[in-house]
């Protein structure tokens, strides 16, 4: 076995320097770790309860409703539930889901923004106390909950998305808050 | 015959709207069989208790719509509920008589509650007669 020799004249002149393959493509490659276009997304509207951050699919979410909506009061019905609205010719709930993933209630008057969510068949107002974003994510970087995940959270949350080292946010699932709000919890 | 399109969309719908502590509701007419100023039947209920438990609006009622007692054995039995403030009869349009979300249905302390309209910009509180009854003794 004979062993070629770049032709180039100047690298024929330098010493050698040895690289195994693996190095050679990494060192080939871009320094800075690219998203997959073809790798699917998807659209998150990230929120603010009790300081603590969370997000809905933004299937689920097809309206974003400012915070001067008025909310009518309805007796009879639990706590958690706010009242109604009137949008366009449609009466839709409000309700609040501290209680339901153990959060405590918000003092003083119901402020911030009302997120219009349909799941399970239904649609709900579900009041917000801070619009973060609205944003793409890629589903490599949503994480399965861990087992440490409280207990009062855990039926609600489908996946963790990691923000940075410390902090990471809940990414909830409409169709089991509302299940369980039906079924008399939150 | 069913209706034509056109009749849904300009029905009407015959209503009594009353006060129940500081909230409006409404019965339908053709199951408000009288109104008087004091009970004059065997069996009567307020409405606030029918309707919500909530102690700090219990106001004594100053009406009483007579009402059939549909989950009575006899057919013919009849009951009065307790109301207050203005008690009109109205005509509203069928299309703005909203059924309760369905996220609420299972969450109401009244099963009678079973929709929503609005009377001067003042929420109103659908109650279907047949599911309203006094409590038995």
């Amino acid at each position: 076995m004979t062993t070629e020799k770049p032709n180039d004249g100047e690298a024929n002149d330098r010493p050698f320097a040895t690289q195994t393959l693996d190095e050679a493509l990494a060192a080939n490659g871009d320094a800075e770790a690219v998203v997959d276009v073809d790798e699917p997304t998807q659209q998150l509207v990230l929120f603010q309860l009790n300081g603590q951050r969370f997000a809905l699919p933004g299937s689920a979410v097809s309206e974003i409703l400012s915070s001067d909506q008025p909310v009518y009061y309805v007796p009879g019905l639990p706590a958690s539930t706010e009242g109604v609205l009137h949008l366009r010719g449609k009466i839709e709930s409000v309700i609040s889901l501290h209680r339901l993933i153990g959060l405590p209630a918000p003092e003083g008057s119901n402020q911030g923004m009302i997120l219009l969510v349909s799941a399970a068949g239904m649609t709900s107002g579900v009041r917000i106390e801070q619009l973060d974003d609205v944003s793409e994510v890629t589903q490599s970087m949503l994480q399965a909950p861990p087992e440490t995940l409280s207990g009062t959270l855990r039926p609600y949350v489908s996946a963790l998305l990691q923000i940075d080292e410390r902090e990471a946010l809940a990414l909830l699932d409409p169709e089991a808050l509302f299940d369980a709000y039906q079924q008399g919890l939150g | 015959m069913p209706l034509h399109r056109g009749h849904h969309e300009q029905a009407q719908v015959a209503l009594v709207l009353f006060s129940v502590g500081p909230y409006r509701a409404a019965l339908e007419a053709r199951h408000v069989l009288a109104m008087t100023g004091h009970p004059t039947a065997l069996r009567t209920a307020n409405a606030q208790t029918l309707l919500y438990d909530e102690d700090d609006h219990n106001s004594p009622p100053d009406r009483w719509l007579t009402l059939s007692d549909a989950q009575a054995a006899s057919g013919n039995s009849t009951w009065q509920l307790g109301v207050s403030g203005d008690i009109t009869l109205q005509q509203l349009p069928a299309n703005t008589l909203y059924p309760l979300p369905k996220l609420l249905l299972s969450r109401r302390f009244s099963t009678a509650l079973c929709g929503l309209t609005f009377d001067q910009q003042q929420l109103v509180l659908l109650l279907d007669a047949r599911k309203l009854s006094p409590p038995k003794h």
